[in-house]
């Protein structure tokens, strides 16, 4: 094809040849489409490492189609080298991400492959050790929420302890709730609306409160107008103002932390 | 722990939500959550022209963004503008408003405040080259009860509870009181109303002819002077549910002030009679507060319509606010059908309020 002559001199032998990729089983189309994500990364020796890219997540259980939606998601993968790769997917196994698990989380969240051994690790124990889930709700976190491994560690406190402390919510709920899927704006914004209307209290030290609060789950996992209409009944006008005043508020308070720690 | 901070066990303004929860909830029903987080988030002003400024302050604020929602009512919805019904037999098919009576608004005075929804804050007044202030800023609603009691040319006013003056304030744009009489019983507060007026009005129009600050105990106003004033403003001390809410210094909930909370509907009783009293036959009476409680609202101005009668042998009639909250509908939430006056309730999208009122005729 006059496609692979004109491309194949510009091309460092290492990038994977369009025999290579048909043998793998892409169609000459989506071959196309992998050296334009690979022209993407032209660093880092992306060509280098594309054809154990390649045939690691084809390894893994994806179909071409797959592999292809996947690493043009998130062309990074090609810059894994096999070695990295290969010990951060052993990591998710280990972490308890079974067959299936792993499969949905890498095609919803490449990124997750791209991150280090190091800095899932320091997750792991964060959420382990300072919010006291067990390993089995660590696991379903990270199922639910990959995300959370590049998230500021600082933030994820945060949001943790608001939910705990001002929510009064448990480990356990949290989970089945997948917080960790929401900002922390998101939270706070809803909760307060609720809490402001009187249709939220945070329980006393033996878990108590005078009204009965909604389910975590039918506060964060709608959207937004059956949040309204289910939970706060409120109408979407004076909600988009509560997140407008509520935005403002919060940023006067991260100016007055701002002063308090320069002293 | 951030969020484990302990925060004193009963702080005021936490009683004052729980008090609120109990009573609004029954009182206010539906609309009771609403005007719950409308309290609990940031207010909103209005900015009261000053018409004794130089500058076109107006302009400015028009342009960004403000508008004055005393003059641009739409102008469906301006019953008062009389005579059409006269000519014009009244549509059916339109509301029920424009059947009402005609009210007179006090002139000239003027509010701006940012449209529905937007909560732009105003910046700080400036002096102009005379040093006076441009505007006063306060609860849009309160401009209200002022503009209700309808000054007119060579009327004389009292303002009974008016410190620190916004209401004053409002009521001197007239620029038609022939006399003005300003009191508060509290000695420093009325030394801040002074200076509020200081900086709003000039000179020639502070001078003993025209104007007279005292601080008396407004219940005794009866035995000072009766049957005197065109124009009587009751302004009374309340529960003052917004402040109530969000400051726990000086805060009428705190456990140290029980006793006070508890004799404040009798005081405002007391102030609303001795209001009724000072007003002449004829003479009009505004009953104000900011709270929305009935207790310290409908109940007062039902028991003081009681006794000016059994007592002073006053008959009073109480003027119907509809055409004013018809008017103003689309600046305000208005609660329905309130039996006695009318109330602005606290809504987010126009976090104005609570302001009660409630206008009273001396019939004899
Ligand atoms: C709601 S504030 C008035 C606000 C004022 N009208 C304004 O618009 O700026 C109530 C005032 O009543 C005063 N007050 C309380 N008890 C009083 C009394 N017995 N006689 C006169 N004034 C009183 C308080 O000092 C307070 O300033």
């Amino acid at each position: 094809r006059s496609f692979s002559l004109d491309r194949a001199p510009e091309k460092p032998v290492t990038e994977p040849s369009l025999q290579s990729l048909v043998d793998m089983g892409f169609t000459c189309t989506q071959a196309e489409r992998i050296y334009e994500s690979l022209s993407k990364v032209r660093r880092g020796g992306a060509a280098k490492n594309a054809t154990s890219t390649l045939t690691a997540l084809i390894v893994l259980g994806f179909n071409p189609a797959s592999v292809l939606k996947v690493t043009e998601t998130c062309p990074q993968l090609y810059t894994v080298r096999e070695a990295q790769l290969q010990q951060r997917i052993d990591n998710l196994r280990k972490l308890g991400l079974v067959e299936g698990s792993l499969q949905r989380m890498v095609a919803h969240y490449p990124q997750i492959l791209t991150v280090t051994l190091k800095t899932v690790k320091i997750v792991v124990a964060f959420l382990r050790e300072k919010c006291l889930f067990t390993s089995q709700q660590v696991t379903n976190i990270l199922r639910d929420s990959p995300a959370i491994v590049l998230e500021d560690l600082g933030q994820l406190e945060y949001k943790f302890q608001y939910v705990y402390f001002r929510m009064g919510i448990k480990q356990a709920e949290m989970v089945k709730s997948k917080i960790f899927r929401c900002t922390l704006d998101e939270i706070r914004c809803r909760h307060c609306f609720l809490e402001r209307r009187g249709l939220y209290q945070t329980p006393d030290k033996k878990g108590q409160t005078l009204i009965i609060n909604p389910k975590l789950d039918s506060i964060l996992n709608v959207d937004q107008a059956t949040f309204l209409t289910a939970v706060a009944k409120a109408s979407a006008e004076e909600y988009e103002i509560f997140q407008r005043l509520m935005a403002r508020e919060w940023q006067g308070e991260e100016k007055e932390y701002g002063t308090v720690d320069n002293d | 722990e951030k969020w484990a901070v302990s925060h004193p066990k009963h702080p005021p303004t936490r009683l004052a939500l729980q008090h609120f929860d109990a009573t609004y909830a029954v009182q206010l029903g539906q609309l009771w959550p609403s005007a719950r987080v409308a309290l609990l988030s940031e207010r909103k002003y209005g900015a009261l022209l000053n018409n004794f400024s130089n500058d076109d302050v107006l302009a400015e604020l028009q342009a960004n963004g403000c508008r004055d929602f005393i003059s641009n009512t739409d102008t469906e919805a301006q019953p008062c503008l009389e005579q059409e019904s006269i000519d014009h037999p009244v549509k059916k098919s339109d509301d029920d408003a424009q059947q009402l009576p005609p009210l007179q608004l006090s002139p000239n005075i003027k509010c701006v405040v940012f449209p529905r929804g937007d909560i732009t804050r105003f910046k700080p007044a400036r002096p102009d080259a005379y040093r006076l202030l441009g505007y006063y800023l306060l609860d849009a609603a309160s401009v209200l009860p002022c503009l209700a009691l309808d000054v007119q040319e060579g009327h004389s006013v009292l303002d009974l509870c008016a410190a620190p003056g916004g209401k004053t304030l409002a009521l001197l744009q007239t620029q038609a009181i022939r006399f003005l009489c300003v009191n508060d019983s509290s000695v420093s507060r009325t030394l801040r109303l002074r200076k509020v007026l200081q900086s709003y009005v000039p000179k020639p129009f502070l001078t003993d002819q025209n104007l007279r600050i005292t601080s008396f105990d407004g219940t005794k106003w009866g035995e000072i002077e009766r049957n005197t004033f065109d124009r009587v403003l009751v302004d009374v001390p309340c529960t003052t549910d917004r402040h109530s809410l969000m400051e726990d210094d000086n805060n009428i909930f705190s456990k140290n002030r029980t006793g006070e909370k508890r004799r404040l509907p009798q005081v405002q009783l007391e102030l609303l009679l001795a209001g009724i009293e000072a007003a002449c036959p004829g003479g009009e009476i505004m009953y104000s507060t900011c709270t929305l409680s009935h207790i310290q609202n409908q109940s007062v101005v039902e028991q003081a319509i009681h006794l000016a009668r059994e007592m002073h042998g006053i008959d009073l009639e109480v003027v119907d606010l509809k055409p004013l909250t018809h008017m103003f509908r689309e600046t305000f939430h208005f609660t329905p059908e309130l039996p006695l006056g009318e109330m602005v309730i606290p809504h987010l999208a126009a976090n104005f309020g609570p302001i009660y009122m409630c206008k009273l005729r001396r019939l004899t």
